[in-house]
């Protein structure tokens, strides 16, 4: 039998199918939640039902999590993201203490003792210090936001990007594109901006060693290099980092039957 | 023109608005306060919302005594022993949230250039006050105890009305000393005595006396009240502690305060007692939660979230009972000592200091401090707060909102940060 975890996200819903016997996940969707949450995640599940070659009743259990997990009918329970990232972190690294998440429209550091969470804190109600922050930035200068890592790696120097809100900091690097800054410059400094933020939530939780970061922001590598630059360490990062959570929440499935 | 004179065109004047002939609609009709519901589930439901609207129907009608405009933390039996009528405009402001009016009052503080970073409490009621629908004051006086908003917004008040000769503020020490107390009787006594010549209403040593003794009574029953809930698992449906903040600040040293804390009193036994016949009845899965700071005002879900959870507000720390019994032959010195004794002035040892017994004394399993925007003089602490609560293996969760403000908070927001802190008691 198999377990469902399902990550409805702002941006993405992410649905894992994880065997109950041996932990093995036998399927994983990463699809665009779109206007309709309830129907991107029944979309999902059944993608990820195909993939895996299942059918629904072979499914024992589903958690359904993110900021869309109240409105699916078929969830057996919802559990917060805090959770679900914590226990899909740990099952990739047994040890950790720390997990930095930082998904579409909200950023969070859980801190754990013994595998369970025993803290968290969530970035305020503004999308900085979030995935959306960094489209709305790549949008603004006409970049695919894939080129964001490698042009952080290979400039040194970084303008400071001074605003916070989404919507200032666009306007502010629309005037340092128009007073000729290269854009470089500016993408190491927007990457910045983004890691201190985070460094500052991890400095309020406190940080302990292993850490660990989820979320589709973690497949940055120019965000994951500038937070281990400010916090002095190495981060693990799952081989899938966005899907963290709905593995998480099929873990968290497997104790409801 | 008399203050008499003066209050009776404030209130005609007022009359017209919209926000009065809400109030009033309210008055009259009988029905009740924004946050208990559509009856009275108790009788000492229907004393709060009486007694409640009693005062705010004599701040806004009655013309033979002045109404003088409170912050939060003074000793308002100063104001009962003058025959003041007390209006708190930082309550109203909670108030004018419940009936789903702040966005009115915030929107023309924002139009008269009250800062987006000023207290809603304070910048809804400077919204009030601009828009002229709340009673007009006969003296103001405010103190700079705890808060820092109220000294400056209290002031402006007292502009707009032009009454700045009747306007006063209380200095509180930082420090409990000889000293401290004498300067602050000093202040308390000179300020009743003006208040007094100006007004011409004599200021009765039999009067203060009766009032410290029934402020004293109150003080009884809500000590009572409070060591009852330390044992107390089920709660009347109808009960939140974070909704006494007029009776047992504004109505302290009334007849209201006792015969409401009594009355509450006798409920909470009679719970009590029933849980102790049903021994079974005992919820020993209920986390019991202690709640820092106060609550948004506006309708919202944060407590029926924690009861679908079994989470219960057991104890608040505002409802602290952190003063001394009075001294009726010495009423000035001890509404000094009532001041100074308070766990917000001075060095935060003091409110954790209350913080930690309360969590040994309600055994609680977590703390929720409602971080409210704005809010220096609570937000301040929120991190050795939370630390000093770790220490003790409590979870702490910092609930950042707003108390006034729906637009400032978002409740899916709410509600995640709430049902993540949850599962910490859980796990």
């Amino acid at each position: 039998m198999y377990t469902c975890g399902i990550d409805v996200g702002s941006v993405s819903t992410k649905v894992v199918i994880l065997g109950k016997k041996d932990n093995k996940i036998a399927s994983y969707v990463i699809a665009s939640t779109g206007s309709n949450s309830k129907n991107a995640a029944i979309k999902a599940l059944d993608d990820s039902l195909k993939k895996a070659g299942l059918t629904d009743n072979e499914i024992e259990a589903t958690v359904t999590t993110g900021y869309g997990r109240i409105n699916i009918p078929f969830a057996d329970q919802n559990i917060t993201e805090i959770s679900c990232h914590a226990r899909g972190a740990i099952s990739l690294f047994p040890d950790l203490k720390t997990v930095i998440d930082i998904g579409g429209q909200d950023s969070k550091v859980i801190k754990l003792k013994d595998g369970k969470p025993i803290d968290f804190l969530m970035n305020d109600k503004c999308a900085a210090g979030t995935g959306r922050f960094l489209e709305v930035m790549a949008r603004a200068m006409e970049i695919n936001i894939e080129q964001f890592a490698p042009i952080f790696i290979k400039t040194n120097d970084k303008v400071d990007i001074t605003s916070t809100c989404t919507v200032f900091a666009e306007s502010e690097i629309v005037s340092l594109i128009g007073q000729g800054i290269d854009k470089n410059k500016i993408i190491k400094g927007l990457i910045y901006s983004i890691a201190d933020k985070i460094t500052s939530m991890v400095g309020r939780v406190g940080l302990d060693e292993p850490v660990c970061m989820t979320g589709g922001v973690a497949k940055n590598l120019g965000v994951v290099k500038a937070l281990e630059e400010n916090l002095g360490i190495k981060i693990n990062i799952p081989d899938e980092p966005q899907i963290t959570g709905a593995l998480g929440a099929a873990y968290l499935a497997q104790n409801l039957h | 023109m008399g203050i008499k004179d003066k209050l009776k065109t404030g209130v005609q004047r007022n009359l017209n608005q919209k926000y009065i002939r809400r109030l009033l609609d309210i008055i009259a009709k009988k029905p009740v306060l924004f946050a208990y519901g559509s009856t009275f589930s108790s009788l000492s439901d229907k004393y709060l919302n009486i007694f409640t609207i009693k005062s705010l129907r004599n701040a806004y009608t009655d013309n033979n005594h002045p109404v003088g405009y409170g912050s939060l933390f003074l000793p308002y039996e100063m104001f009962h022993a003058l025959g003041i009528t007390p209006f708190l405009p930082e309550v109203m402001a909670g108030f004018t949230a419940g009936l789903g009016l702040a966005t009115q009052t915030l929107k023309e503080a924002s139009s008269n250039w009250y800062s987006q970073d000023l207290c809603t409490f304070h910048r809804s009621a400077s919204g009030a006050v601009e828009l002229d629908v709340f009673p007009k004051p006969d003296f103001v006086i405010t103190t700079n105890l705890a808060c820092d908003a109220a000294q400056k917004s209290f002031y402006i008040h007292s502009v707009k009305y032009n009454i700045e000769k009747n306007f006063y503020l209380i200095d509180v020490p930082y420090e409990y000393s000889k000293e401290s107390i004498l300067y602050l009787t000093g202040q308390i006594k000179n300020i009743c005595m003006d208040i007094s010549s100006k007004s011409g209403i004599k200021l009765a040593t039999s009067k203060f006396k009766e009032v410290i003794s029934l402020s004293n009574e109150f003080r009884k029953w809500a000590i009572k009240v409070n060591n009852l809930r330390k044992t107390l698992t089920n709660y009347p449906p109808y009960y939140n502690g974070l909704n006494f903040i007029l009776p047992f600040h504004g109505l302290a040293g009334t007849r209201e305060a006792v015969i409401l804390y009594n009355q509450m009193y006798k409920e909470l036994k009679k719970y009590l007692d029933k849980e102790e016949k049903e021994k079974s009845g005992k919820n020993k899965s209920l986390k019991r939660i202690l709640w820092l700071h106060l609550k948004p005002y506006y309708k919202n879900e944060i407590f029926n979230i924690l009861e679908r959870e079994n989470c219960r507000v057991v104890f608040e720390e505002i409802n602290y009972i952190y003063w001394p019994e009075l001294d009726p032959e010495r009423p000035f010195e001890s509404l000094a000592k009532k001041m100074l004794s308070h766990f917000l002035a001075g060095r935060i040892d003091n409110r954790i200091n209350v913080i930690l017994k309360a969590a040994r004394d309600y055994k609680i399993d977590g703390a929720i401090l409602f971080s409210h925007w704005g809010c220096r003089q609570s937000n301040g602490g929120a991190r050795i707060i939370k630390d000093s609560l770790n220490k003790l293996n409590i979870p702490t969760l910092v609930l950042d909102g707003d108390c006034v403000d729906q637009n400032n908070s978002s409740q899916g927001q709410v509600k995640t940060r709430l049902q993540g802190f949850v599962e910490i008691l859980n796990s």
